[in-house]
């Protein structure tokens, strides 16, 4: 386990491992193992490996109380582009309406990984941690669409999406960049899919949530939704 | 203001010749959407509209609204279907049914308003559209399918994999756009396949359009499938008042489910969201399954009504579905009843006419060597062999489903026993052979709008209130949430009608001028907002709100005309909305006409006139003493000659001559329909 407390790197990651290697390893499907719960505000990474702050919030969405509306993907490309799109949304809903509970639904969302792949992966340094906030974002003038980002987040489908209308790559923000929205957005402000929800299903999170692989381990299921005889736990 | 809502085609496709034609929007976005336009395009495409159902000629349309695949709570996801119906009886009328899921977003991000369908096919066809691309492909490979083998078939042909979660770009570059969703495929299944009258056409697990017999109409024109996919955006006029309306309507309107305002006082009683909304409640009777289940709903909704179940059965079922049969002492039998009848692609209001053939079994009139002989077995009612066997033999037109596939109307004429049995409301089909749904004798919007209709109207916006408000709080002990008097001023205040007297349904109440000013209302409203403007009728209207506490004002009218305004950039008031319906109802009034419809036809069965009611019937009335009242309303008919005259007056007020019900060139006029009266007029059909 890394020590993630004091900002101690994790000892697996010792000398001999790339930047690159490491990030894939950790940032990725390894992060599982890495974290849970704590606040972490950086990491520091190997010899000349930069450290990248962490992300200030994160979307917890617990596709059990998920009614598979879609509406947080309209909301989403609604906010972000003005249009109602939910391939061009930066949260997405799958289902297979012939599937048994709990496998008809899928919710995926950006993780904003603490060694987030996508930022590794730009070039031109289009794909950042911001520099207020930590959140893995999108500058759109310096993206110049080689889709390197796209491919590099380790999880299916990418939480990194080629915006197909207007050209450039595209990632959940938690709702930093809304011009379409009178709400301000971002890890300090509100998230348009979290506002929308039904069931509130989706939660803003500052804190790195406990995770394995899969997702995160999330039950947002109180007592009243107890009421409705839906399981609680 | 920008423009927005309607992504600017509609799809013509003619299968007898293979063609296909693009329509812009823009020629018909005066009807508003869905129906209304359905209705125009009918009009304008079929020159003989007295064919029947299963003609080539007969168009049938499938038809999204301008906030399809939009953000507007609860009217983002039905799919209004129009054309002459079969499974009505003596006549098919020109007809709508509708279904909810995601088809209709899907067809919109494919760049598709709506697809309307004419001719038929050679062989057994299907549509596939993928953004741009629309092919007609052999359908030899799915014909036989139930539906649905049949999608899962489909999501693998336009996909390559049936189970899509991962991007999937389409047209091989990357700016044709990517996907992780699955083709939205409506079809049909063997049911309509054999032209069984009341076959469905069914989407995704549980969205069926059943009544009218579609799915029949489909499958006569060979037909077995429309799939959609795309990527593209429709375009939204003010998209921060949109999401501002969105909150405010979750906020106001919505159940909150970690801290509901309402909550039922017995945990279980799924009718309780008939109130509060709470997700799930759309089977009514089902409360969720001890092995788990979550709320399951259609695109953009803010309720979410139906669920996904632990066992998989009857996924996105709601209401009647779920009532088909439920004889079985295991719930997963009655379930599974359910997804059978889905996927055998059948209308469950039609085919749950197996409890009057229990009937028929109990009194000796049916069974093996019978009068009517049928060797389905009735003596294993209550056994999934006995509902498994009665679906299939529907479906596939075996033994005495061959009957059973033309409806139980038609099936009860060929018996003999139709007029007998409609007489004593042992088959109660009060009108043009339809399941009676409320009762005719009190709830009378209900069945005046369907018999000056083309069907059984289907629309819950008052009746939720006047009926299922003080029966559910009856069924939990708990006094009605507001009082009979309340509750019809805040009808008549949010409908704008202003007589509250509209919705007393004494025994004179249902005859008053005020009751048919509220009948006249309900028409113009469900054509326009519900029918065209596609808002879910499970959500809207909202007349009345229980969940903020005291502050009962409903949001109708204001938000309806807000959200297509934030939606279009149009200006849109309510009364300029409410007359675009009276339009649609004038004009699929004067095919109907053209069609045969005379004042003659329009009588309910007799049941209606002569057999008192019997059991409770919550629904508010002014009593002798002008005090408004929840009554139970036992012992009522409806008068014969009373309702004579209410036809007299209700045609009056259309603008209809009282003497044939015919619409007059003066009305139709005075609606921009001149050239309607033209072809009535043509026809000797006018109303003078």
């Amino acid at each position: 386990m890394a020590d993630t407390e004091n900002g101690k790197a994790p000892e697996q990651a010792a000398a001999g491992v790339s930047r690159r290697q490491f990030l894939t390893g950790i940032g990725g499907l390894g992060v599982g193992a890495l974290l849970g719960g704590v606040f972490v505000n950086g990491f520091l990474l190997p010899e000349e490996v930069v450290a990248i702050p962490a992300s200030d919030g994160y979307l917890l969405v617990d596709t059990k109380k998920c009614g598979g509306c879609e509406s947080c993907m309209l909301a989403c490309s609604l906010v972000h582009t003005g249009r109602s799109n939910i391939n061009l949304s930066r949260i997405q809903v799958t289902q297979n309406p012939f599937n048994a509970y709990p496998n008809v639904v899928d919710v995926v969302q950006c993780r904003q990984c603490p060694y987030p792949s996508c930022v590794d992966a730009c070039p031109t340094g289009a794909m950042h941690a911001d520099a207020e906030t930590g959140v893995r974002m999108v500058d759109e003038a310096k993206c110049i669409g080689c889709e390197r980002c796209v491919n590099a987040c380790p999880f299916t489908p990418s939480r990194v999406q080629w915006n197909y209308e207007d050209g450039h790559a595209q990632k959940c923000d938690l709702c930093a960049n809304t011009p379409y929205w009178n709400e301000e957005g971002g890890a300090d402000g509100k998230q348009a899919c979290v506002a929308v929800c039904p069931h509130n299903a989706i939660s803003f999170t500052p804190r790195i949530p406990v995770q394995t692989d899969d997702g995160y381990q999330v039950n947002l299921r109180n007592a009243h939704w107890g009421n409705l005889m839906y399981p609680t736990t | 203001m920008a423009q927005g809502g309607y992504v600017g085609k509609i799809l013509y496709v003619n299968l007898t010749d293979g063609t296909t034609e693009i329509i812009p929007t823009a020629d018909y976005e005066q009807w508003g959407g869905g129906h209304g336009i359905g209705s125009a395009l009918f009009f304008d495409r079929v020159k003989d509209k007295t064919v029947d159902g299963f003609h080539p000629d007969n168009l049938i349309t499938f038809m999204t609204g301008p906030m399809s695949g939009t953000l507007a709570p609860s009217a983002s996801g039905r799919t209004e279907i129009t054309g002459i119906g079969v499974t009505q009886y003596p006549v098919g009328w020109f007809t709508r049914s509708n279904f909810g899921g995601r088809f209709a977003g899907m067809l919109k991000f494919a760049g598709f308003d709506g697809i309307s369908i004419q001719g038929k096919a050679e062989k057994p066809v299907w549509i596939n559209i993928v953004n741009d691309s629309v092919t007609i492909e052999d359908a030899a490979g799915l014909w036989g399918l139930n539906t649905h083998e049949t999608q899962e078939e489909i999501w693998d042909i336009v996909t390559g994999q049936p189970d899509v979660r991962e991007w999937w770009g389409i047209g091989g570059s990357r700016d044709g756009g990517r996907t992780t969703q699955k083709p939205a495929v409506v079809t049909i299944g063997p049911a309509g396949e054999n032209l069984a009258r009341n076959a469905c056409v069914l989407h995704d697990s549980g969205n069926g359009g059943g009544q009218c017999g579609f799915g029949a109409v489909m499958g006569s024109k060979n037909l077995k499938a429309i799939s959609a996919i795309g990527t593209g955006s429709v375009p939204v006029a003010d998209p921060a008042a949109l999401m501002e309306l969105r909150t405010e309507i979750k906020e106001r309107f919505g159940f909150n489910p970690d801290a509901p305002s309402l909550e039922t006082p017995v945990p279980g009683v799924q009718l309780y969201g008939i109130l509060n909304a709470q997700p799930g409640y759309g089977t009514l009777l089902w409360p969720p399954m001890a092995e788990g289940a979550q709320p399951q709903g259609c695109m953009g909704c803010f309720k979410n009504c139906r669920m996904n179940h632990a066992n998989g059965y009857a996924n996105g079922d709601i209401c009647v579905e779920g009532l088909y049969w439920m004889a079985s002492s295991d719930q997963n039998e009655n379930m599974a009843a359910t997804t059978l009848l889905d996927q055998m692609g059948l209308n469950v209001y039609d085919v749950m006419a197996h409890s009057y053939m229990l009937e028929l079994y109990k009194q000796g009139i049916l069974g093996p060597g019978k009068e009517i002989d049928t060797d389905l077995p009735f003596d294993k009612y209550d056994t999934y062999e006995f509902i498994e066997s009665y679906t299939k033999a529907i479906a596939y037109r075996e033994g005495i489903g061959d009957d059973l596939a033309e409806g139980i109307t038609r099936a009860a004429v060929k018996w003999g026993r139709y007029e007998q049995d409609t007489a004593t409301g042992l088959l109660n089909r009060p009108q043009w052979g339809f399941m009676e749904h409320y009762d005719p004798r009190l709830e009378v919007e209900w069945s005046y709008g369907s018999l000056f209709g083309d069907r059984d109207i289907n629309e819950h916006g008052v009746n939720w209130h006047v009926h299922w408000m003080p029966l559910v709080t009856a069924a939990v002990g708990q006094d009605p949430l507001v009082s009979a008097e309340e509750l019809v001023n805040l009808i008549a205040e949010s409908t704008g009608v202003g007589d509250p007297d509209g919705w007393d349904y004494s025994v004179d109440g249902i005859y008053s001028d005020a009751k048919l000013k509220a009948v006249s209302w309900h028409r113009h409203y469900s054509r326009f907002f519900i029918q065209s403007a596609l808002f879910c009728d499970w959500a809207w209207p909202m007349l009345v709100n229980y969940n903020a506490g005291d502050d009962h004002t409903g949001a109708t009218p204001d938000y309806e005309i807000r959200l297509l305004n934030a939606v279009t950039g149009k200006d849109f008031t309510y009364e300029q909305a409410m007359e675009i319906g009276r339009r649609i109802w004038n004009i699929d009034r004067a095919i109907w006409v053209l069609q045969g419809r005379h004042r003659d036809m329009e009588v309910f069965q007799g049941y209606v006139y002569d057999v008192p009611t019997a059991a409770p019937y919550f629904l508010p009335i002014k009593n002798a003493e002008g005090e408004w009242v929840f009554d139970i309303n036992v012992g009522r008919t409806l008068d014969r000659e009373r309702f004579e005259d209410v036809k007299s007056r209700f045609y009056e007020l259309e603008g209809w001559d009282p003497a044939t019900g015919w619409p007059t060139r003066d009305a139709l006029a005075a609606l921009d329909l001149a050239f309607v009266a033209d072809e009535l007029e043509a026809d000797g059909k006018l109303g003078s």
